[in-house]
């Protein structure tokens, strides 16, 4: 091209669509999505090694699965109107469909959450306490059913594969946006879920856990394999965006390749994806809190750019928008309101059952619970 | 009706075109048929090499439908282009495209966003429940959250005047012309013989949208996103008008 300068003089700056909100709904809801998979083996498949950490997955899943949908229906601008999601059939959609399964999985995870900790509301419902008889009530008269622990954890799984589809694919549909329009999206997106969901666990392991060095060792080591395929995944989408091979790529590269901010987040999440990398293969003990909230910060930190930085570049007008996180419930009051809310989820959780000292804890993990206790799926 | 106004006052005369101003038709006047006639296939020609970049169209537009302060259903998008030492003002009017296969229909949840039989794409702000996904899909960024209605919104070519067998505002009042409306589906309107023998380009091709309005004169450089510096000007925030 020959010597040409263009300089846009008046145009329109579109503001940002899709909120802060949303970043918290897609957090939220990956890092659940990633704590049911991590508690599935302790739980769904009764492997007694991965119980405590599956018990602290289990509290990710179920606190961060309950608060998500309070964020997106926060993220619509008619929140009342929720329900014409479910008066009409929109299959072309896959907002639409996220509408069924969202309560699909949530229904699941919250019937799951209830099935694997009936052991403990059983326990609890036996000690001479207020609460007793409220303990007894939540069990429903029984105990630990591994049946009906593995028949819900398969349903909620299939419930978790949905979301996890439907929230990358409905992204990665958009080709307006280059940035999002690449097969990679979703794929990345299950990857740093699954990352902060184990930086999650590694904080909680710390914070309301026992500060278990077996749930460590192990969540560490976990978080490096899944930190690897986080940096492969970025590696592949930088290679074909800077090779060419692949148009959608390029653009996606070339749509911020230019620009000097976006070059330092991306310098950020390869440090905030290397950095708790190399502590964790080199140290996988007693670094758990450091990795666990480096990982849950790149998680977080990966969708505040793909959503926010993502509509931040213009589609039709020159250069980048601007964009400037407003105090109110737009903005930072969204952030903080959906964090406290969890905040009073995972408090509430792990007050009514706490992790430790559990009165189920050193109990033979195979044991019945109550006599007669085995309950069907179908209650 | 498929003509710009210059040439709808050189043709039918002055009486009408005063007549049609005076009678201006609140947006909200309602009678709007919401499937359209399929008779007609609605569409616009902008001949950029006439537009003066005044903006008397975006002004129209915003007075007549009422679009809230900050938002813009059209806007002429200016540039200052330098070539091998010569600079030039370039200017580029921008709104739906009301696209043959219109990319921001399939992503709507609630079906609030549909096109009409006559090609004209349109929000029902009455379902529309301000996702904000027609947004994010709409290439041409002409879609936007109304702060008012909290709801998605955009250029309906001005379907309510359309029916009222007016032109749109913003070819009503542009002063030179260079906004030329009418029927794709009349082979002799004036739109139906510009797109046929003029060539005219659409914005963004490539994403394969079929674009319904259509651009004569149209540089290259300005067809998909714009390569250049951006406008120091922004619109400010809306945080003055509180909403639910």
């Amino acid at each position: 091209m020959m010597d040409t300068h263009i300089v846009e003089v008046i145009n329109v700056t579109r503001e940002v669509a899709w909120l802060p909100w949303a970043v918290q709904y897609f957090f939220l809801i990956g890092l659940s999505v990633g704590g049911l998979l991590l508690s599935l083996p302790g739980y769904a498949f009764a492997r007694d090694s991965w119980r405590p950490l599956g018990r602290l997955a289990l509290i990710v899943a179920l606190t961060c699965g309950l608060a998500a949908p309070v964020a997106l229906l926060s993220d619509l601008h008619q929140p009342g109107r929720f329900w014409h999601f479910y008066v009409v059939f929109r299959p072309t959609s896959w907002m639409w469909w996220g509408s069924l399964f969202i309560p699909l999985y949530i229904g699941g995870l919250l019937v799951y959450g209830w099935a694997c900790l009936r052991e403990e509301l059983q326990a609890h419902g036996r000690v001479d306490s207020r609460l007793a008889g409220l303990y007894r009530l939540a069990a429903l008269g029984g105990g630990r059913d591994d049946r009906l622990i593995r028949a819900a954890g398969l349903f909620v799984l299939a419930g978790a594969a949905l979301v996890a589809l439907y929230t990358g694919v409905e992204v990665a549909v958009v080709k307006a946006r280059p940035l999002w329009h690449t097969p990679f999206l979703p794929v990345q997106f299950l990857t740093t879920a699954l990352a902060g969901a184990l930086g999650l666990v590694l904080i909680l392991n710390r914070v309301v856990g026992t500060a278990d060095r077996g749930v460590e060792v192990l969540g560490n080591r976990l978080l490096a394999a899944v930190l690897a395929a986080v940096m492969l995944c970025g590696g592949l989408w930088l290679a074909l965006g800077l090779s060419g091979l692949d148009a959608a790529h390029a653009a996606a590269l070339d749509s911020v390749a230019g620009s000097e901010a976006w070059r330092v987040t991306a310098v950020w999440a390869v440090a905030a994806t290397v950095v708790p990398f190399v502590i964790a293969v080199a140290r996988p003990a007693g670094t758990g809190l450091l990795t666990g909230l480096i990982a849950v910060h790149s998680a977080w930190m990966f969708r505040w750019t793909v959503f926010i930085s993502g509509q931040s570049v213009p589609k039709t007008g020159a250069g980048f928008y601007e964009y400037a996180l407003p105090a109110g419930p737009d903005g930072l009051m969204g952030i903080v309101g959906t964090a406290g809310l969890w905040l009073f989820l995972l408090i509430l959780m792990t007050a009514l059952l706490p992790v430790s000292p559990a009165p189920v804890a050193g109990r033979p993990a195979n044991a019945s619970g109550h006599p007669g206790g085995r309950l069907t799926a179908a209650e | 009706m498929d003509r710009s106004r210059r040439n709808f006052c050189l043709g039918a005369g002055a009486a009408t075109v005063g007549a049609a101003t005076l009678a201006a038709v609140p947006a909200d006047a309602g009678a709007v048929s919401a499937s359209g006639d399929a008779a007609h296939r609605w569409a616009m020609v902008v001949d950029v090499r006439k537009c003066v970049g005044c903006q008397a169209c975006t002004v129209a537009c915003i007075m007549e439908n009422d679009v809230p302060e900050n938002s813009f259903r059209t806007i002429v998008s200016t540039y200052e282009v330098t070539e091998q030492g010569k600079a030039g003002s370039y200017m580029l009017p921008r709104l739906c495209n009301h696209c043959e296969d219109p990319p921001c229909i399939p992503v709507c949840p609630t079906g609030a966003t549909y096109q009409r039989r006559d090609g004209i794409v349109v929000v029902d702000n009455s379902v529309c429940v301000g996702c904000a996904y027609c947004v994010q899909a709409c290439p041409y960024d002409a879609r936007f959250i109304n702060h008012e209605t909290q709801t998605a919104d955009k250029c309906t070519f001005c379907v309510h005047r359309v029916e009222a067998g007016l032109l749109p505002a913003c070819v009503e009042t542009c002063v030179g012309g260079a906004r030329i409306f009418g029927d794709l589906k009349d082979p002799d309107s004036t739109v139906s013989k510009l797109v046929r023998e003029q060539n005219p380009k659409v914005l963004k091709p490539e994403m394969g949208t079929q674009p319904r309005v259509f651009y004569i004169g149209l540089d290259p450089k300005m067809q998909g996103k714009v390569d250049g510096t951006p406008t120091l000007w922004r619109p400010a925030p809306h945080a003055g008008k509180e909403h639910a």
